[in-house]
């Protein structure tokens, strides 16, 4: 009961629309690339609140508004990573192979350097998630990267609550040497990958039922002994709400096998997979992803550094993408989190991509995967003011990113950046938090 | 009459065995091409005549010969072949399988071992590279503080000798990384980088001192040989300076150190990562030391060193006068050579220098200027043709010659999309 | 005749009743010093009574009739404070070895472990069965003006419960002030079991506290009808956690980073708990959650940045600056917002480095009356202890600190003790600065034997008049030595110890001889015994 109203409270929130405590900021005179809507050559776009209010030529700040000028450059959506590690004190919890009831919104670590090294790269949101060693790991968390302010007021709150789950190598250990005597930890092939999932998602089931039962019975009253709820298990209240929709699957996955399998089990206890992770075989099978309505989040070129990703293909991305399939670019890396441009550059190259397409890649496609496509993800009046400027085409390899805006706030500022650096150089300086909070 | 067939016939295996030859020297034209030699001038329109092996002509205005075969390269423009200056291509397969991973010995001492007498020729990452215009890369060993020596290969052939330029190119050292700080947690500490050139200086001086024995002895019949020691035979070509020595270093000091060392063994050297070369570029430059860059897609050593570090490091060291080679450090991911020279001029490295950077100047560096490295008279006919400017990420390329041969660009990458392109397609 | 015999019989009782409840010991007359115990006004000429470990009166000199029997303390130019209460520390103990030190192994199954095995964690252990008081390491904290501690056990995430000492003495059950007083909670993790990450602990306390509910309430309906009921299963670790959860008895939470204090904030709101929270040193980062959240706050004087913060990923130079410079800050910072708070000495590791930080937060900021309420009143209620302990009141515990001068004052000195009604005289501090006796420059071979097995080592050390320098070597790594000092032949420094990623600060005591040193290192789990051998030098 408590939870439902909750959930219309929220629910209303959305509608209404939630008010941030974003900035203001007219940006001028540099080339729009809005994504959805069309390229402006030479434009302006102005943020009121956090919200993109404006997008056009000739724009006239009202006053007060920080007006900057962008000649010459380049302005894109704010650059969104749906899959990495950052931000967190802890990745994977391996002390046992199924672990739902954890959470990873318990560990944010807002002064994680990693966050700096993202916006250092246009990145303006990010999915950050437990690791890949469980074949359940645990619940994911959806961040805007704003670096300087609390943990708490990064959570981005529209996303889809996601649950991690895991397939293949990094699951069964099979690229760990155990020592002489140790029992290899179950599931350690990937037969028992599918048959430790399904079990726990059937012992799901059975607490659902268990719980309607003690409802049904505490309503009608019809025992007339003493009666005791069952206990109240975090574990299989994370996969209840997947099987009640609540949560999404977002699915680590790298043999086309393994992916199809999963898709079964999906059907087989009815949730929602709203992602494949990795995937580099998902060439092999873009029509039933494309027919599953499933999206990847994938490596634009890594590949060969384990067996299940020797037949991972550069032209993957894009071929899939063309097939119908809903496909973004992640990083899943502290370092390729601030090159997500370079990448989406390559599916041109590799796959012959669409300069607008490729950039969805990393903008609009991962925002419709995490389910916030309604505020993030395009260049569009109405949506929050995230925003990446670059000196050059961001698909260029000559490019460099100069600024990345939240909610009409800078976080991140070259020149600026620069500036300091020069200045520590000269005195030695108190020691400072650049962000991270005061 | 008899004596006319007898003309006749040697006239006619004259003929054949011209007619051999000539096949053997394949006339290649290229025509109506953007021509960038990196050495030179660009030419905004011109021919590049390829006899056999070697490029016989650039120029906007050069006689092409009838028997040429034409390769139209309108919309194109040519450059030489790529060099990666450091990879593990053809000695690396599958990260997690140690059966397919060769480039890196037991032990710390290993100068015995050459990379180029281990390669797969038939590596699928090789093709997939040189469809990118890498034409040759240096194939590197790795670990310990002297993993061993390295060759260059291009990226074409059946047999290792069929790929190998010219073996080796230079003996390794390699000096601790950075432990890192703020960008990565925190690691233990590390060895001090000098302490491990005392160490090598050692060896150099065992190496001098047993041949000077093994000369004796061979003057001296009565003076017992040596045991043979490979380690020491094989630094040898380094104290003759025959052979250069490549130093893996990255702290500032510890690249101080590295040229306190070559200037007392009176050494050739050149470095390779210098992560902190930007703090020392000036005495990197005075010391006339190359540089060959690790990969630029890593994190910086330290907080304090900014997040642009490796970035505007090529800039920085070009700029004091250092010559600068790029390499991909990697066997999957050779083919972002390119890359890693773009986002160097994204962040300070004046363009066309970046260019030289993949091409001309790894090739002075490796010794291998007279072969390659530019699109010149009389130097291997390595070159590549694309749609505009091969430092882009966007760039389609359309051929690649390796030697005068034109290269097929199908590679893992698009065997493995045509053997499952039908089954998505198909309507069912 | 018989009446009169009665009667004196009986005002002798009423004299002596109270007397025979408690040991003898003698009486104190304190007078003349100045009286400084918040919140009660300072007295600046006053005459404090002690008898039979208690404080019989208190007053301005030559109101306070000095009994017969007390042997008179002059005071004059003197402070008396209320003795300092150290609100948690992990020192005073000898925690066993670690049982099952198996490396961490990814593979062994876990699944379907209780609790017990899952984790190290046993919130049933009382601390107390753990105490190994030293004289030396009871001497310091007296010196500095401690004279109650809180002894907080330091293994697991549910690490047991603490117990409140008067530091009278050596003898654990006669210093027993209060225990059990609390459970502690800490974020930690269990290596190579579950559960081995932060999330996962987070997860696993909450799920403990819902599973200790669930024991609990079962185990009360099957009490009250057991028919048709299934009986629960005995499970010590849920009994153990019930009353903290069902009773609301008290739960002191360690917070090492702000983070710590909003999940510690989360759990307590979500299971209604009744938290102390305690560490703290980045408290004035989220002090608006703090002072929402209206709980009660232990603030350690660790200045060390945690390693979560930013300053600690800035190199070693930033981090010390931060360690210098920000967060002494701290208390003061909160004091300014109105945040009630004490101040222990959690995460130090000697009583000369707790008054070190002490006075370094007084000269950040922190007006001195509020420090004093900080180790005094205000720890004494949030312990649950004020109706006997924190001031200078008549019928209070004598628990009384004289001090040459103001206490935070680095020039002053405490001279005298009282704890319990015992005094202690504190040593004068050797004449720093003196000509050294001894030289220790050299070479050492050194062993360490403690609670955790012996370790050799060796150390260099080089001496400059009494400033001793240099640093110890091991297996591990190389370990600087701060502020070493010899005085006549007594030689003390602290080690900056890194061991596997965590650093912490030894600090040591010890006497020196020829060729020999031999003293004590304060390592967490206990004291260690040092020794030194010199290495001749090779000629």
């Amino acid at each position: 009961m408590k939870k439902t109203i909750i959930l219309s409270l929220c629910l209303f929130l959305v509608a209404v629309g939630p008010i941030l405590a974003g900035g203001n900021l007219l940006l001028k005179n540099g080339t729009i690339l809005t994504v959805t809507k069309g390229t402006i050559p030479k434009g302006d776009i102005l943020i009121l609140d956090g919200f993109i209010r404006q997008i056009g030529e000739n724009i006239t700040a009202p006053a007060g508004v920080k007006v900057i000028d962008v000649s010459g450059k380049y302005i894109i959506p704010g650059i969104i990573d749906s899959h990495t590690h950052i931000a967190l004190s802890g990745t994977n919890e391996t002390g046992n192979a199924i672990t739902a009831e954890v959470n990873m919104r318990d560990v944010l670590h807002a002064e994680d350097t990693s966050i700096f090294t993202a916006i250092s790269g246009g990145v303006t949101t990010i999915h950050t998630l437990h690791g890949s060693a469980n074949p359940i790991g645990g619940q994911n968390i959806t961040l805007k990267l704003k670096w300087g302010k609390k943990a708490e007021e990064m959570i981005f709150a529209q996303a889809w609550p996601t649950l991690k789950f895991a397939l293949g190598e990094n699951v069964t250990q099979a690229n760990r040497t155990v020592a002489g005597g140790e029992e290899r930890r179950y599931p350690a092939s990937r037969m028992g990958v599918v048959a430790i999932i399904r079990r726990e998602l059937q012992r799901a089931r059975e607490y659902i039922a268990q719980w309607d039962r003690y409802n049904e019975w505490q309503r009608l009253k019809i025992l007339n002994r003493p009666l005791l709820p069952p206990c109240k298990d975090l574990q299989l209240e994370a996969l209840a709400d997947l099987l009640r929709g609540k949560l999404v699957a977002r699915c680590h996955s790298y043999r086309s096998d393994e992916t199809i399998e999963f898709i079964q089990l999906s059907h087989e206890f009815g949730f929602r997979v709203a992602c494949f992770e990795h995937i580099p075989e998902a060439y092999k099978i873009a029509k039933e992803l494309a027919a599953e309505k499933i999206g990847i989040s994938v490596f634009m070129d890594s590949w060969a550094y384990k067996v299940e990703a020797a037949e991972g293909i550069a032209t993957m991305p894009a071929y899939c993408a063309q097939q119908g399939v809903l496909v973004s670019i992640n990083s899943d890396s502290n370092e390729r989190i601030r090159r997500l441009f370079n990448d989406a550059a390559k599916a041109i190259k590799y796959g012959g991509l669409s300069e607008d397409e490729a950039l969805k890649l990393i903008t609009l496609n991962p925002a419709i995967q995490l389910g916030v496509d309604k505020w993030v993800g395009s260049l569009e009046v109405g949506k929050h003011g995230d925003v990446a400027v670059f000196n050059e085409h961001p698909l260029s390899a000559y490019t460099r990113c100069d600024l990345t805006i939240i909610e009409g706030d800078i976080y991140f500022d070259r020149e600026a950046y620069l500036k300091e650096r020069q200045e520590a150089q000269k005195v030695n300086p108190k020691p400072k938090l650049s962000g991270g909070g005061q | 009459m008899r004596l006319r067939q007898l003309i006749f016939c040697l006239l006619l295996s004259i003929a054949a065995l011209s007619i051999g030859s000539v096949r053997a020297e394949e006339v290649l034209a290229i025509i109506k091409v953007k021509i960038v030699p990196v050495v030179g001038e660009d030419i905004p329109q011109g021919t590049i005549l390829v006899r056999g092996h070697k490029i016989e002509a650039v120029g906007s205005d050069v006689a092409i010969p009838s028997e040429a075969k034409i390769i139209d390269g309108q919309g194109l423009t040519a450059y030489p072949g790529m060099i990666d200056a450091s990879s593990t291509l053809g000695l690396y397969e599958i990260g997690s399988l140690q059966a397919t991973i060769d480039y890196r010995e037991t032990g710390r001492l290993n100068p015995q071992v050459l990379t180029t007498e281990a390669l797969r020729p038939d590596s699928m990452h090789i093709p997939i590279t040189r469809s990118n215009g890498i034409t040759a890369a240096l194939v590197v060993p790795s670990g310990g503080l002297i993993p061993g020596r390295s060759g260059l290969i291009q990226l074409w052939g059946s047999t290792p000798p069929e790929m190998v330029i010219k073996s080796p190119v230079a003996m390794h050292v390699e000096l601790p990384a950075i432990s890192r700080g703020g960008f990565r947690r925190q690691a233990g500490p590390r060895e001090e980088g000098s302490r491990q050139l005392e160490e090598v200086k050692e060896l150099l001086h065992q190496a001098r001192f047993y041949e000077k024995r093994k000369i004796a002895a061979s003057k001296n019949k009565i003076l017992a040989l040596p045991d043979f020691d490979e380690k020491l035979e094989a630094l040898l070509p380094v104290i003759h300076g025959e052979l250069p020595l490549i130093i893996s270093v990255h702290s500032a000091a510890d690249i101080r150190a590295a040229i306190k060392f070559l200037q007392e063994e009176k050494l050739k050297g050149i470095f390779y990562g210098v992560s902190q070369g930007w703090m020392v570029a000036k005495e990197i430059a005075q010391a006339n030391i190359p540089v060959i860059f690790g990969s630029l897609h890593d994190l910086p050593p330290s907080w304090e060193d900014g997040y642009d570090a490796l970035y505007r490091n090529p800039g920085v060291l070009r700029q004091a006068g250092v010559k600068i080679a790029f390499s991909s450090s990697s066997a999957s991911l050779a083919k972002e050579l390119p890359y890693h020279a773009a986002k160097a001029a994204a962040f300070g490295l004046d363009k066309r220098e970046a260019l030289k950077a993949v091409t001309i100047y790894p090739a002075e560096i490796l010794g291998v200027a007279d072969l390659m490295g530019s699109l010149e008279k009389g130097k291997l006919a390595n070159i590549v043709l694309a749609e505009g400017d091969i430092l882009e990420l966007r760039t389609v390329i359309r051929h690649v010659f390796i030697q005068g041969q034109e290269i097929d660009l199908s590679s893992a990458y698009t065997e493995f999309l045509e053997k499952y392109r039908k089954r998505n397609e198909k309507k069912s | 005749m018989k009446l009169k015999r009665l009667w004196f019989l009986a005002l002798l009782l009423l004299i002596t009743s109270p007397s025979w409840l408690t040991a003898s010991g003698l009486t104190y007359a304190i007078v003349n010093c100045r009286l400084v115990s918040p919140p009660l006004p300072v007295i600046e000429k006053a005459v404090v009574i002690i008898r039979d470990g208690l404080i019989e009166a208190v007053g301005e000199a030559g109101k306070v009739p000095i009994p017969e029997d007390a042997e008179v303390i002059e005071a004059q130019g003197m402070i008396a404070y209320p003795g300092f209460i150290d609100a948690h520390t992990n020192l005073f103990l000898e925690t066993p070895a670690a049982e099952s030190a198996q490396p961490p192994t990814a593979g062994r199954p876990t699944a379907g472990a209780t609790p017990e095995e899952r984790s190290p964690a046993q919130p049933e252990l009382l601390v107390l069965s753990q105490i190994k008081p030293r004289q030396t390491v009871i001497n310091s904290f007296l010196k500095v003006g401690v004279t109650t501690v809180l002894v907080a056990p330091e293994r697991g995430i549910f690490s047991g419960q603490s117990v409140l000492l008067n530091l009278n003495g050596e003898k654990p059950e006669s210093m027993v002030v209060k225990n059990p007083v609390a459970l502690h909670l800490q974020f930690v993790t269990a290596r190579g079991s579950y559960p081995n990450s932060p999330m996962g602990t987070v997860a696993f306390i909450r799920q403990s506290f819902l599973d200790a509910a669930y024991y609990s309430q079962h185990l009360t309906t099957w009490k009250k009808s057991p028919r048709f009921l299934p009986r629960p299963v005995y499970n010590p670790f849920y009994e153990a956690l019930a009353p903290f959860v069902n009773e609301r008895k008290p739960v002191i939470i360690t917070c090492n980073n702000q983070e710590d204090i909003k999940r510690a904030i989360r759990i307590t709101q979500e299971f209604k708990l009744q938290a102390i929270l305690s560490g703290a040193n980045e408290a004035w980062r989220v002090a608006e959650e703090l002072r929402a959240a209206k709980l009660p706050l232990l603030v350690a004087l660790n200045f060390r940045p945690p390693a979560t913060s930013l300053y600690s990923a800035q190199g070693e130079a930033v981090r010390r600056k931060a360690e210098q410079e920000v967060y002494p800050a701290n208390p003061a910072a909160l004091q300014k917002m109105g945040i009630n708070f004490a101040l222990t000495s959690l995460g130090l590791s000697d009583a000369a480095t707790f008054q070190k930080n002490l006075q370094a937060a007084v000269k950040a900021g922190l007006p001195a009356e509020a420090a004093l309420k900080a180790l005094t009143i205000t720890p004494a209620q949030i312990l649950g202890v004020d109706s006997f302990l924190g001031t200078i009141e008549p019928g209070k515990i004598a628990n009384v600190v004289l001090s040459s001068g103001d206490i935070f004052d680095a020039k002053s000195q405490v001279e005298k003790v009282w704890v319990d009604g015992q005094l202690f005289k504190i040593e004068k501090a050797p004449e720093a600065k003196g000509p050294a006796a001894i030289s220790v420059a050299g070479a050492w071979k050194v062993t360490v034997s403690g609670p955790m097995g012996e370790m050799e080592m060796t150390m260099e050390l080089e001496q400059e008049g009494s400033a001793v320098r240099g640093a110890i070597s091991s297996s591990y790594g190389r370990w600087e030595i701060r502020d070493g000092a010899i005085s006549g032949q007594e030689l003390s420094f602290t080690l900056s110890v890194t061991i596997m990623g965590q650093s912490m600060d030894v600090a040591f005591s010890g006497r020196v001889e020829k060729d020999l040193i031999e003293g004590t290192l304060q390592v967490p789990g206990g004291a260690a015994d040092f020794k030194a051998t010199r290495i001749p030098r090779e000629l």
